[in-house]
């Protein structure tokens, strides 16, 4: 019982943490992973061995060959020339820019990392809408949101996806079939949404709007070669994605075998390219496996998995939109790593006790996909683009976010509830 | 050599009850680049420049970019002009603190310290902190490479 209420402890005091933001997040979950084990070696309930084998090596795998694609990626300048083209393409009107802005941020960010095609497009769009004289809040707000919901879509599209996908052993076609359907339409359901409500600032057309004529995407791309090449091997990576189960290849191995042919092929200075590569957020990961695995060997999740066993027993699918709702509540105001590292265990417990996790994994990739919107803290991409947004004349504030984010999210939670209670055959396959 | 044999004596100034619109004028008057902000006893607390307002027009998000060719145009943006309430307010709001050097300082110490802290002219003081001229990077540099032909 000690082993359970300190474990339990640990974790809560990490989340805690972690929401207070008073202290970077890795730090937090190396030190919280350092305390579980230190804890579980004097009550002896989790050992080094132990907590080595709690890291899902697979979900690592799969972001460490993702962030070395974009590492390459980044400094050929492509990300500058797709937000430029996209700028000429919409002619400067202000509700085609948001449409192209959201749109090409989405896409990009189904199959690379959410932050860094967040972190590279916001400087432009930033910069665009100094030029026609706008205000750059819209743009920014509805490229988090969007690039957020549209990565729920896809295996690789958020961090969340690769823990549930590694665990739950879902290929990217499981994935393709299942989530993209309901995505598409939340997607363009949270277009229409943030559409109306940024309609008084996307109605003016600015009068400098012909100034975004006169930008050439070409001199955006630095290194037009590389950035080729990247971008073949990164499609070649998502063509086996698509092959993986078939195969018998995992996700990680596709991911970093890509990696490797993409460094072989572009030869680049070792030293910059893993200056790109998130180490802090491969750290908070393998901080936070340690942390849940704790627990998980305490005994704690067996009386959380007991207690839902009898839940789960009435309604199965109002069981999994009720998870739909929790996960996406939590998701809102903690990191929705966390949450989903430490859901995972629980929903593989109550599969071991005979209820069908599948649905319950669908679940989980909605609410804690979904649920980031809702506030200025609920995802990585919004803490970047409200920093951003420090550097214009109009900041973004925590209030205006819960205003534009809250209804996005309740919008795309409640949509996914209704197609998850209408198809639920579909998702418990 | 030192600095005091090099700086500009007749060095312009602006109060600490200054208005911006005050500071812009006497810039443009002039045509010099940076102001001391003094107060009742001469003494600078602070300097504004010709950065310090333009990046009005200019803001720091352009900084986020490593390369600006791609931009044509710089549309909206040329066009600009501070409100009135901005020129109104006290010129004390957007000076920078004063990174200044004593009259009696060596030319390469004033020099490095210009490069340490991004400077292009430095108020120069007395030993008691009273504004007595001002150097720029080329006063200080031409006066250190005279000396090698």
């Amino acid at each position: 019982m000690l082993a359970i209420l300190l474990s339990s402890l640990i974790f809560i005091a990490c989340l805690g943490l972690i929401f207070s933001e008073k202290i970077n997040r890795t730090i937090v979950a190396m030190a919280g992973a350092a305390v579980m084990v230190g804890a579980g070696k004097l009550l002896g309930f989790y050992s080094e061995q132990d907590a080595i084998a709690s890291i899902d090596w697979n979900t690592l795998g799969l972001l460490l060959g993702m962030m070395v694609l974009v590492a390459l990626l980044e400094p050929t300048g492509f990300f500058e020339y797709v937000a430029v083209s996209t700028a000429r393409l919409s002619k400067g009107i202000p509700i085609r820019l948001f449409v192209l802005l959201g749109g090409v941020t989405t896409v990009l960010s189904m199959f690379l990392d959410n932050v860094t095609t967040i972190v590279l497009i916001a400087p432009v769009t930033i910069l665009i809408s100094e030029v026609l004289g706008t205000s750059a809040t819209p743009y920014l707000i509805s490229e988090a949101l969007l690039s957020n919901t549209g990565g729920v879509a896809t295996l690789v599209g958020d961090p969340p996806n690769v823990l549930i996908g590694s665990a739950a052993n879902l290929s990217f076609t499981d994935f393709l079939v299942h989530a993209l359907p309901v995505v598409l339409v939340c997607w363009v359901a949270a277009l229409a949404l943030l559409l109306f409500l940024f309609r008084k600032e996307l109605r003016i057309v600015p009068e400098n709007h012909e100034a975004v004529m006169k930008m050439i995407p070409s001199e955006a791309l630095n290194d037009r070669r590389t950035a080729m090449r990247v971008l073949v091997i990164i499609g070649g990576a998502i063509a086996l994605f698509f092959l993986h189960s078939l195969l018998d290849l995992t996700p990680s191995y596709v991911a970093l075998s890509a990696a490797a042919v993409a460094l072989i092929v572009v030869r680049p200075s070792m030293d910059e390219t893993f200056k790109n590569v998130e180490w802090n957020v491969l750290l908070f990961f393998i901080g936070l496996f340690v942390v849940v695995g704790g627990i998980d060997k305490s005994g704690a999740l067996d009386l959380l998995i007991s207690l839902l066993e009898k839940g789960s027993t009435f309604i199965p699918a109002l069981f999994g939109i009720l998870l739909i709702w929790i996960v996406a509540g939590l998701s809102a105001v903690v990191d929705n790593v966390p949450i989903t590292i430490a859901l995972i265990p629980v929903i593989e417990g109550l599969a071991e006790v005979g209820i069908n996790p599948t649905p319950l994994w669908w679940a989980l990739v909605f609410g804690a996909g979904f649920g980031g919107c809702a506030t200025i803290i609920g995802a990585s991409a919004n803490i970047i683009v409200a920093i951003l947004s420090e550097k214009t004349r109009n900041p973004i504030t925590s209030a205006l976010w819960i205003r534009r984010g809250l209804p996005v999210m309740l919008l795309t939670c409640t949509i996914a509830s209704l197609i998850f209670w209408f198809a639920y055959n579909h998702f418990a396959d | 050599m030192n600095i005091h044999d090099c700086m500009k004596i007749n060095v312009f100034s602006v109060p600490a009850t200054a208005t911006v619109r005050e500071a812009i004028s006497l810039l443009v008057l002039k045509h010099i680049g940076l102001l001391p902000v003094v107060d009742g006893n001469h003494r600078p607390v602070g300097v504004v420049g010709l950065r310090d307002f333009l990046k009005f027009a200019l803001p720091s998000s352009f900084s986020l970019q490593d390369d600006l060719d791609f931009l044509g145009d710089f549309g909206a943006l040329e066009h600009y002009r501070p409100t009135d309430a901005i020129l109104a307010k006290p010129v004390t709001d957007f000076m920078r603190p004063a990174t200044t050097v004593h009259e009696d300082s060596g030319l390469l110490r004033a020099y490095s310290f210009m490069l340490l802290h991004d400077l292009h002219d430095m108020p120069v003081v007395d030993e008691h902190g009273q504004l007595t001229g001002i150097a720029s990077r080329v006063d200080i540099g031409v006066t250190i490479l005279a000396d090698w032909v």
